[in-house]
């Protein structure tokens, strides 16, 4: 079988050759880590205000090139890896200046979120969502007004980012098509969590505008990546935390239900899969996931308690189940027999009947390249069909 | 929301510093059991932040009249995201609970670096330095933030407390802070037994 049978076969809950392995969104770090690339230096740069600003200026009018360089560079090291799969994502950020932030830059999405950029000593580039840049209502109706031509730019450039995607490596590695974050997270992130849940209570009216808004943007977003011809798409909110969802499955289902009840008839109608990707301790709506359509759900992060066992017993085989490995210790600092023990579990837990795809449940930029390594030795040594483990 | 300002208004317009009091006790046992709630499980965190606001708000009406009179802060703590990291909801749902509880709370923000945290010990003088961190990248700025304070003789003058969720009880001891709370409601049990003792 190949990356592409393996994958599909999976997700039809049938037992392919063997468990697929699946790569998390890498960071410029660990892909330039895995290629033995130099990774760029830019830290010096920011601290002066004429180079910070050239910079600013190669970010803004390079932008889709950028991405496009930065996702090859993920999907070299994802194959070098031996990933069956991984995902593609294209965000649309503006570079502005904001003094408010130690190096200077900030980027602004067509969201309408702050993110910071910071490049540290390492030469690792992130940039991390700070705060919404939209606090009212009146705010909100604004931003959307001002950004209305960058949404066609949004959607003409995501199409363009995953055509190259799948022209580039389509026959070496499966992408896994993805918009970044999903209604919620566009819901709440652009106005802070505390004026969200103000807003729920006070203003419902104006959350539902703002969750169709959402909807029908991520539509068309999710529309342009299917038409590269990717077989499955990832859609993403973090909708737990360390304990629990961050809203009750009863409000979920009253504020997003419709809206991803939509999004999933909108891929399944297009005959590809929909993978959900959230963080956190989310048992509490694995029966809403599949009520919604969802076909899988990524990352079931062990720190917050989500187990493959338990997951499996409570959902079947009605989702097919994406993550688990550790991020927090084990893919950072654990030992090769730690490792082995770990995928052996999930495999053991999960992968009897297909429907189970091993990977990282999330990624940041301290994961090990070599660990990674493990990881996909370890798969392959126990993940042989029929698992006999 | 608007119910519970208005009954604020109407103890605000008594003008009786003695009134306000009474509200805010009760004020301060409903968030109680709002956050025993969250901790059963049986509420969620939109609903634990939706309580933490309303408590802002009410907060806002109600200490003026208190303010110089007989309520005095309990206690002055000092919070903030460890640096690198730029996690806060959690840091600022203990804010809201610690602040309700009586008190006085500076907050320096995310991504805080060792030295914004040993010059607000310094200046602020707190009994407690709360620390949050979700990142295991960023863990080890905890410990070094309590070297820096043991270096410049400051950690016996102040408690630590951490919490966010890379941390555990077992990390809270190896790196020598007082406490680790698994979640606001506990941290702010935490501090308050701190301080009446
Ligand atoms: C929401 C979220 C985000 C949001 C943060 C928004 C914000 N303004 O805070 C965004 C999208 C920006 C984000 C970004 C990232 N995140 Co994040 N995020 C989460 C998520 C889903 C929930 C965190 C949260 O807010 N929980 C709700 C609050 C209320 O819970 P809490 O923080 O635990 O706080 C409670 C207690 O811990 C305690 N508490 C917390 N702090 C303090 C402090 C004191 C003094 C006290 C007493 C108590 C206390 O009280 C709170 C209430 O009870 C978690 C998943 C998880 N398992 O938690 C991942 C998670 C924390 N993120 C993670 C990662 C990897 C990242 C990124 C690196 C992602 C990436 N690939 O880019 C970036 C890093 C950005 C940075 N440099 O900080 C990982 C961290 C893994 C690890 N061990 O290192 C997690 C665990 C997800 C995972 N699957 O592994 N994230």
């Amino acid at each position: 079988m190949d990356f592409k049978e393996r994958i599909l076969t999976t997700l039809n809950h049938e037992e392919p050759d063997r468990v697929p392995v699946a790569g998390f969104i890498l960071s410029q770090v660990t892909s330039n880590r895995i290629l033995g690339k130099q990774t760029a230096d830019f830290a010096d740069m920011l601290e002066t205000a004429d180079l910070r600003r050239g910079l600013m200026d190669i970010m803004n009018s390079s932008w889709l090139d950028m991405i496009n360089s930065a996702l090859a560079d993920w999907f070299e090291a994802a194959i070098t890896l031996g990933y069956d799969a991984n995902w593609t994502i294209y965000s649309q950020m503006e570079v502005v200046e904001e003094p408010k932030f130690k190096q200077g830059l900030a980027m602004h999405d067509i969201w309408v979120r702050a993110f910071e950029l910071r490049v540290d000593k390492d030469g690792n580039t992130a940039a991390n969502y700070v705060h919404g840049l939209c606090t009212t209502e009146n705010d909100w109706y604004s931003w959307v007004e001002r950004n209305r031509p960058l949404y066609d730019e949004l959607i003409n450039n995501v199409r363009e980012h995953h055509r190259l995607m799948a022209e580039k490596f389509g026959d070496r590695i499966l992408a896994i098509g993805s918009p970044g974050s999903g209604v919620f997270d566009n819901t709440w992130q652009p106005m802070g969590f505390e004026n969200f849940c103000r807003f729920v209570y006070q203003k419902p009216e104006f959350m539902r505008k703002v969750i169709e808004f959402h909807t029908d943007l991520l539509l068309r977003h999710l529309n342009a990546i299917m038409d590269s011809g990717v077989e499955l798409v990832v859609g993403g909110d973090d909708l737990g935390q360390k304990t629990g969802p961050l809203m009750s499955p009863e409000q979920m289902e009253k504020l997003f239900g419709e809206s991803y009840r939509r999004v999933s008839e909108a891929v399944h109608s297009r005959k590809k899969k929909l993978l959900w990707h959230t963080d956190g301790n989310v048992y509490a709506l694995l029966d809403k996931f599949v009520e919604w359509g969802f076909d899988g759900v990524v990352s079931l992060e062990p720190t917050a308690g989500m187990a493959l066992g338990e997951v499996r017993e409570q959902v079947g085989h009605k989702l097919v189940l994406v993550g688990n490995l550790d991020i927090a210790y084990l893919l950072v600092r654990g030992t090769k027999e730690e490792m082995e023990d770990a995928v052996r579990k999930a495999i053991k837990d999960a992968a009897k009947g297909g429907g189970f795809i091993l990977s990282p449940c999330n990624s940041h930029s301290a994961i090990d390249p070599m660990r990674l390594e493990w990881m996909v030795e370890a798969a392959h040594k126990y993940g042989m069909y029929p698992i006999a483990i | 929301m608007d119910s519970t300002i208005d009954a604020a208004n109407s103890v605000a317009a008594t003008d009786d510093p003695q009134a306000a009091k009474d509200a805010i006790d009760a004020f301060t046992d409903a968030l109680q059991t709002v956050g025993k709630w969250f901790q059963d499980g049986e509420w969620f965190l939109a609903e634990l932040v939706y309580a933490g606001e309303i408590s802002k708000e009410t907060m806002k009406i109600l200490t003026p009249l208190i303010e110089g009179g007989t309520l005095e802060s309990i206690g002055t703590i000092v919070v903030g995201t460890v640096a690198g990291d730029l996690h806060d909801l959690g840091k600022n749902i203990f804010i809201s609970y610690a602040k309700s509880a009586g008190f006085n709370v500076i907050d320096l923000g995310i991504d805080v670096s060792t030295d914004r945290f040993i010059e607000a010990v310094r200046v602020h003088k707190p009994q407690t330095l709360g620390m949050s961190c979700l990142l295991t990248s960023t863990d080890m700025e905890i410990g070094k933030v309590i070297e820096e304070l043991k270096r410049q003789q400051l950690r016996d003058q102040v408690k630590v407390i951490i919490g966010g969720a890379a941390l555990t009880q077992q990390f809270a001891d190896g790196v020598g802070a007082d406490a680790f709370a698994p979640d606001a409601v506990t941290g702010t049990d935490i501090v308050r037994k701190w301080s009446s003792s």
